[in-house]
């Protein structure tokens, strides 16, 4: 059986390595041909084009219908790491490595006119050095194992008005997607903030469903009922709920092109009291005494020539008895960022990014305040035809805390592939 | 949580009705043929479809040929179908819109009809399913040929030569406008524009295209955007895309697929044309309001000139640099020119070697 088993994997790996066309390519693009850019201002930013190729359920927008089925092309898998020399310092002590820095599988395409799915695998990631503790769960600091996205897409319930999404996503109540920008290892602060007792992290991707449109004058709107907690069943009975409406002027979709503007907001319940045991076969339990917590923000990305600068503020807030650090007060902290991107030379080969973070939180937590200040530089080898290779070098300057502050220093350099 | 059941209960009932309803049957058979055409990957042409009912033959197609040239289909005898479609101008004409008799000119330049024969519907609008159909089309427009079918016809049939030529091809019994247009149709189909550098370099020659062309057709399937609607062999995707070009009398635009389908969503959409010989027939666009590659570039780089809420979604500003747009121009205007001889050395029959 294990024989039989490695060899249909074999296969499967040759069949997605060996396509028809003799090049192996991401999924998306290996279907059309097209190459990467078509989607993406250098891979993995989506560009106008590829946001409404996303938002259309991943078919061209106005050719639904006549686009190929998974069941009519070559397997819809694709691949994509990154890997290279990380160097870290902290005060006075530094680290460097090589490592593998992430890795994901990845699997979409269209089953039926307007139905279409996307699943992405990450698998774990262990770092080479056996004697290693990771930060804080478990001893792999590279990346755990886990299904970032698995989800079906209904498009085109009201044409361009009402899409459907169920499943695990990305939610759109991030105006900048974090899975698809351009810094490897600096994330969007703000998402990343973790409160006291509250598992809702902005960032994580959620368990739900979530419906999109557009519509006339370049209104997008998206709303979702979700778990509220990440990746894991959920925690209590009550769902939280997501508003997202962004209003773009000019032609574009306010990624590459148009000057875009928006609101957000999360309305989310956790519970102070965890249930003790475990009521439901499916790994939900039925929290009591739910306490709620809100982010709101505004967000806005500007474009010009082949400049885009995207700025967001976000305001969070967890009821005071969420805090566990002063349960007097509401937990309140405020964060947001610029980022500044430029794209150019023949096909968008080169990128360059500023980033700037930063986090706010009260002043009895300000340990974690945080200023960070990121550059970054891609270049993209080669056209391909869907196979990318980004060589990728970022540097960050990261300080938290007030007194004392804690300055860290990360330069990476790292080939960044998918196919 | 009972009304969170009772609405997933109905979004999945309503979902799966979606699906298992398949698509919606066209009103419009002709529509169908376009919407069922998916996205191909560049690369050569393909075999020409030749329909069942008009078999490709030599003698066929050489009176095909003959009639293509032939003015005196039109009404008075100065428009033949090459003085609109002239293989000397890309198969098009010299615009910016086409003259027809008397020097009228119509609203809309000729479509080329080089490679017309891979596209399911023919005109800028769609509105000929076929070339037999589209051949029929400009003998009677008044401002083409200014003609009638039937005067066309006792006009062919007064000549012996060409009565010898039918009765040859088709066999005894009165000439009909059908016949005319198998003839036509089946003379266009021969015109097929291989063999360019680009499909040279898809072979394998690698050195077909120079550095430039090679950045330009990289763009052309990146960035440009290009392949989203000029896709496959043809480079073009036959289908209908209102792409932003400002109507010359706003008060009476022109309102494309959308007089012939009467769908909203069609208004101001026109066929995609083929990307092959592009360079060969300036000005573009279905009004010729582009005069050279280089400002069609320009038009789309800047995402169209109307903000029509009917602007196809695929229309978006593009950044493209100078260089870029250089690229983009360099492959358009010598990679894509057909090399095929059979098609590049054809030459326009004087009048005096046309049937007597």
């Amino acid at each position: 059986m294990k024989k039989v088993l490695s060899t249909f994997v074999l296969s499967l790996l040759l069949w997605s390595l060996f396509p028809s066309t003799g090049t192996a390519i991401p999924a998306f693009a290996r279907k059309y041909g097209f190459n990467c850019n078509m989607c993406h201002a250098g891979f993995t930013k989506l560009n106008d084009f590829g946001q409404r190729y996303r938002d259309n359920g991943y078919q061209i927008p106005g050719q639904q219908g006549g686009e190929k089925t998974v069941f009519d092309q070559g397997p819809p898998l694709a691949l994509r790491t990154s890997a290279g020399l990380s160097m870290y310092k902290q005060d006075t002590r530094t680290t460097n490595s090589f490592g593998i820095f992430g890795l994901d599988l990845l699997a979409a395409g269209v089953f039926h006119k307007d139905v279409s799915f996307l699943l992405i695998y990450t698998p774990r990631v262990d770092e080479p050095a056996g004697d290693f503790n990771g930060p804080g769960t478990g001893n792999n600091p590279a990346q755990l194992g886990g299904i970032e996205s698995a989800n079906i897409v209904f498009s085109n319930i009201v044409e361009n008005a009402l899409n459907l999404r169920v499943g695990r996503f990305e939610p759109a109540y991030h105006p900048f997607s974090s899975k698809r920008k351009y810094t490897l290892f600096e994330p969007y602060e703000v998402y990343a903030f973790a409160t006291p007792t509250n598992s809702f992290v902005f960032d994580d991707n959620q368990m739900g469903v979530e419906v999109t449109g557009h519509l006339a004058g370049g209104f997008k709107y998206a709303s979702g009922l979700v778990n509220g907690n990440g990746a894991n069943p959920d925690n209590n009975n009550a769902k939280d709920i997501y508003l997202n409406a962004t209003q773009t002027f000019g032609k574009g979709d306010g990624q590459t092109a148009g000057q875009r503007v928006g609101l957000f907001g999360y309305y989310g319940w956790q519970p102070v009291d965890l249930a003790t045991s475990l009521p439901s076969p499916t790994g939900e339990t039925s929290g009591t005494n739910n306490q709620p917590f809100y982010r709101t923000g505004i967000d806005g990305s500007f474009s010009y020539e082949s400049l885009n600068l995207g700025v967001l503020f976000m305001t969070g807030t967890d009821n005071k008895q969420l805090n566990t650090l002063d349960s007097t007060k509401d937990y309140m902290f405020t964060g947001g960022f610029a980022e500044l991107n430029w794209a150019g030379f023949m096909n968008d080969r080169i990128i360059v990014s500023l980033l700037y973070n930063w986090v706010r939180p009260p002043s009895y937590d300000a340990s974690r305040k945080i200023d960070a200040y990121t550059a970054m530089v891609r270049y993209y080898l080669g056209d391909w035809s869907a196979v990318n290779v980004g060589l990728h070098a970022e540097y960050t300057f990261r300080r938290t805390g007030e007194s004392p502050k804690v300055d860290e220093h990360l330069v990476a350099f790292v080939v960044d592939f998918a196919f | 949580m009972r009304m969170i059941t009772i609405v997933a209960v109905v979004a999945l009932l309503f979902l799966s009705q979606k699906v298992l309803a398949g698509d919606d049957p066209a009103k419009d058979p002709t529509s169908i043929n376009v919407h069922v055409l998916g996205p191909e990957k560049l690369g050569g042409l393909p075999t020409v479809p030749v329909p069942p009912g008009n078999p490709q033959t030599t003698a066929k197609i050489l009176l095909g040929k003959q009639l293509y040239f032939d003015t005196r289909l039109s009404k008075d005898n100065t428009v033949s179908c090459a003085t609109c479609h002239d293989p000397a101008k890309g198969w098009s004409d010299a615009g910016p819109t086409s003259a027809g008799i008397k020097g009228q000119r119509g609203g809309r330049r000729a479509p080329p009809v080089s490679n017309a024969a891979y596209l399911p519907l023919q005109f800028w609008d769609g509105r000929a399913p076929s070339l037999e159909e589209q051949a029929k089309g400009p003998i009677q427009n008044p401002i083409e040929m200014g003609n009638t079918h039937d005067a066309m016809l006792r006009t062919v049939s007064d000549i012996p030569g060409y009565l010898e030529e039918f009765k040859a091809v088709f066999g005894t019994g009165p000439m009909t406008v059908d016949q005319v247009a198998l003839a036509i149709a089946a003379f266009e189909r021969t015109v097929v524009t291989t063999d360019s550098p680009f499909d040279r370099y898809v072979r394998g020659s690698k050195d077909a295209l120079t550095d430039q062309e090679t950045w330009g057709l990289e763009i052309f399937n990146g960035k440009g955007h290009c392949t989203a609607c000029h896709w496959g062999g043809n480079f073009t995707d036959g289908r209908f895309h209102n792409i932003g070009v400002k109507p010359t009398d706003p008060a009476k635009p022109d309102l494309g697929r959308f007089e012939i389908t009467k769908d909203p969503n069609d208004k101001g959409a026109f066929k995609t044309p083929t990307v092959r010989d592009a360079s060969l027939r300036a000005p573009y666009l279905h009004d010729g309001s582009e005069s050279s590659l280089e400002s069609l570039v320009e038009f789309y780089n800047r995402g169209g000139d109307t903000d029509d809420p009917k602007l196809d979604p695929l229309i978006v500003p593009l950044a493209l640099s100078t260089a870029e747009k250089s690229a983009l121009v360099a492959f358009m205007k010598r990679a894509m020119v057909s090399l095929n001889p059979e098609v590049a050395k054809v030459r326009p029959i004087p009048p005096s070697a046309l049937p007597k």
